[in-house]
């Protein structure tokens, strides 16, 4: 009998304790590769240095100012705000939140935590964060109290009516703490400008494969699963891209379900709960046979509407099969994606009404003549994502770079005029694809691209 | 060079502005130019595919002679912006705050396309022993209002970089850009000047091709050199005697069919076959919403349909391109065109 918990996740289970126990993932400031840990051990000592500094410096202005005259009153003193906090940046899973509690726990240090689960107005964070960085609590003098670390993970989700003026108090805290500040974020965000302004910023970016596959192999050992061959443990790895706890997360569910041959086949039933959601609330969305009903369905789910309304468009068919129909439910759809083209252009959420309405409700109702079939309708990812700006893939790239080096030809002119016109060439014999290929250096993946 | 160069359109392409087939009048112009040293921006006019962009480079070759490279550079101004340099605009529009004045800590609005592209190649100083850089800006009715930004930008850095401006639609630039450009009108090459390359070519790959031939695959063509020599290339494969049937059957194979058997489908009625088709050209061919949408409303004008079936249909492309403008999944509002066209053809 093995004596692990289940309900603990491993991901937890094995958070690093320490900074030293831990694989520390790379990161730059600027163009300059620094080491992470040691970067944070200084800014945290620094601020206290700086912090005691300040505050002795600020007493004493305190005592002067006490006596003397207003105009000669002097203003207190700030800590720098590039020494308050620090952003680290990075892509989900790597261990930015990691890092600063095992930083915290190495420094003996409490960690207080705001994420984006919490609503962020101005008064919440005010709440929850100002009391800790200005006043310490009675109980501090008594007993011997630990040092406080902020860590606003998140930052980045900062956003919309909800978290509406957190920025600003943000930037407050950061004038007027007295704990260090890390805060954490996965992308560029515009509206976060002011706050990069102040601060320094890490980019952290994701571990190498060999770490993640050291550390992964680490918890299978411990975890006593020997089932999982070395090739699939591989594909879970590159399906992460270098996402640590997705990583975990997967193994843990492979590990602690029965095992199976068919690993692979697991792996994509990890997240076939999400997608079940989204596959019957499609097949009941065609059921409705009202406006209303069809949007409780949308609302009471929370699949995102950005991506529902194209499930909608790849399943339509399946459920509609008159032309009539047909045009009548693409009518609603693209009006649909019209409003939902002008909200985001001008940011009128106002309108939203009418897009859930009209690519809900009034496409399903579009079905007067299709009989509901009474077997089981499959729903399809939908394949076709268009992107609105002209992209190429990066095998494609590849391609026009060695072309451009013997022939200079636009991106757009490649792929509409030159690309069929060498597919066609080389289609008539092999002879014809080997000299096009010899020319060209080109690789096999590449070769592919001309059949 | 050592090895044979296996696509023709290549291995043709003219090595200087000498030996460009035709357009006798802008060569001896832009040679002139060329002596003078010196000329003001100049503006290309003239349909599409018909050599604009390959003289311009030739020209600017020849005029900037051994520094070409260093002070040369070619935008694309129908290529939209990816996602990096995208970020990077972003980031400059930016005024920091440590700056003084009332524009510090806002965001000027310069069009990310000037920012990014043009801006760091004007404003760099001339290199080598050249009077000044030439900048040429393909498509540039593309640019739509960005056309504005150009105005002072052609005035401040006009002494540092010239720019040639290629176009095929006058009528959508700006009138102050014209009035700030020596406008040169390009025609198609004519008939007798297509005839002496393409039997220059027929030569030299010894091929034979009768003068019939030559004036359909000069109307095949439609007058694009290279679309030209690609079609003559791919008939000189099966046989070295090149005939009307071969050259018939080899452009079938080029794309516009494509679009043409996109609007036969559809007016038949079938819609998922339709919209499969349309995802494939879509995907393959990677025409934007606009392009596609032009594709078809040429097409259309081609094909064999009654005056009422073709104003319907135009009618209904107008009205799909109009709501595309604010749309943002292409694919919804192409089927949305689609299915309409589909339920249309059950009334004929």
């Amino acid at each position: 009998m093995s004596k692990r918990k289940p309900d603990i996740p491993w991901v937890e289970k094995y958070r690093p304790k320490s900074i030293k126990e831990m694989a520390l993932p790379t990161a730059r400031i600027g163009r300059q590769r620094v080491k992470i840990d040691e970067e944070l051990t200084k800014f945290v000592n620094q601020f206290f240095e700086e912090r005691n500094k300040i505050n002795k410096e600020n007493r004493e202005i305190r005592e002067f100012n006490r006596t003397a005259i207003e105009k000669d009153q002097k203003e207190e003193k700030q800590i720098p705000s590039e020494k308050t906090a620090v952003l680290l940046e990075g892509p989900p899973g790597i261990g930015k939140t990691s890092i600063v509690y095992a930083l915290a726990n190495d420094l003996n240090m409490e960690v207080i935590e705001t994420n984006a689960s919490d609503t962020r107005t101005r008064d919440a964070l005010e709440r929850k964060l100002k009391e800790t960085t200005k006043s310490r609590g009675i109980m501090d003098f008594i007993t011997e109290s630990k040092e406080k670390l902020i860590l606003i993970d998140e930052i980045d989700g900062i956003y919309g009516v909800q978290d509406r003026g957190a920025i600003p108090t943000v930037l407050d805290l950061i004038q007027n703490t007295q704990f260090p500040i890390i805060m954490c974020a996965n992308e560029y965000k515009t509206n976060l400008q002011p706050l990069y302004n102040k601060i320094k910023r890490y980019e952290v970016h994701p571990l190498p494969k060999n770490e993640v596959t050291k550390i992964t192999k680490n918890i299978l050992k411990k975890e006593n699963i020997t089932s999982l061959k070395n090739e699939d443990l591989e594909l879970i790895i590159d399906k992460n891209n270098g996402d640590l706890r997705g990583v975990i997360n997967d193994i843990q569910g492979i590990g602690q379900g029965k095992i199976d041959d068919d690993v692979k086949e697991l792996i994509l039933s990890l997240h076939r709960d999400n997608l079940e959601v989204i596959f019957t609330l499609i097949r009941d969305l065609f059921k409705v046979s009202s406006l209303r009903e069809a949007r409780y369905l949308v609302d009471k789910s929370d699949v995102d509407y950005n991506f529902l309304y194209k499930w909608v468009n790849e399943n339509l068919l399946t459920f509609i099969k008159s032309n009539r129909e047909l045009t009548e439910a693409f009518e609603n759809l693209s009006l649909a994606d019209e409003i939902f083209g002008r909200i985001r252009t001008t940011q009128y959420w106002g309108l939203l009404p009418y897009f859930f309405d009209l690519f809900a409700g009034a496409v399903a109702l579009s079905r007067t003549e299709t009989p509901l079939s009474k077997g089981f309708q499959r729903v399809v990812f939908p394949r076709y994502t268009s992107g609105t700006y002209f992209s190429l893939t990066s095998i494609e790239k590849e391609f026009i770079e060695k072309i451009k080096n013997k022939y200079q030809i636009s991106e757009i002119d490649f792929v509409q005029d030159f690309l069929p016109f060498l597919k066609t060439l080389c289609g008539t014999s092999r002879k014809q694809l080997k000299n096009i290929s010899d020319w060209l250096e080109l690789d096999t993946k590449e070769k592919k691209l001309l059949k | 060079m050592s090895k044979e160069i296996p696509i023709w359109r290549v291995k043709y392409y003219p090595k200087n502005l000498a030996q460009v087939c035709g357009r006798e009048e802008v060569k001896e112009t832009l040679m002139h130019i060329i002596q003078q040293g010196n000329f003001p921006h100049l503006l290309f006019i003239g349909a599409q595919g018909i050599g604009k962009t390959m003289i311009a480079q030739l020209f600017s070759k020849e005029f900037l002679g051994k520094d070409y490279n260093a002070n040369f550079k070619l935008v694309y101004a129908d290529v939209p912006l990816n996602d990096e340099e995208r970020k990077q605009a972003r980031a400059e529009a930016y005024i920091s705050t440590s700056k003084i004045g009332s524009v510090a800590g806002r965001t000027i609005a310069t069009p990310a396309f000037i920012q990014v592209k043009i801006k760091p190649f004007v404003q760099l100083k001339v290199l080598g022993d050249v009077p000044f850089k030439i900048l040429i800006v393909k498509n540039f009715e593309a640019l739509g209002s960005n056309q504005q930004g150009f105005r002072r930008l052609m005035e401040i850095y006009g002494t540092n970089c010239r720019m040639i401006l290629i176009t095929t639609k006058i009528s959508s630039i700006i009138d102050p850009i014209i009035s700030r450009c020596q406008i040169i009108l390009f025609s198609p090459v004519k008939l007798d000047d297509f005839k002496d390359l393409i039997l220059n070519i027929a030569n030299k790959e010894s091929l034979s091709i009768s003068d019939d031939c030559i004036e359909i695959l000069y109307q095949i063509s439609e007058g694009k050199i290279s679309r030209a020599i690609d079609i003559l290339q791919l008939s000189s494969i099966s046989d070295n005697t090149i005939t009307t049937e071969i050259l018939y059957e080899i452009s079938q194979k080029f794309h516009n069919d494509l679009i043409r058997s996109l609007i036969m489908v559809a007016l038949k009625g079938d819609f998922p076959k339709t919209r499969e088709l349309a995802r494939n050209i879509l995907s393959n061919y990677k025409y934007s919403v606009q392009e596609l949408y032009k594709l078809l409303l040429i097409d259309l004008n081609k094909l064999p349909l009654s005056k009422i079936t073709r104003i319907n249909l135009i009618n209904l492309i107008a009205d799909s391109d109009f709501r595309s403008l604010d749309g943002r999944d292409i694919d919804i509002q192409i089927s949305a065109l689609l299915s309409k066209i589909c339920l249309f053809s059950e009334y004929l």
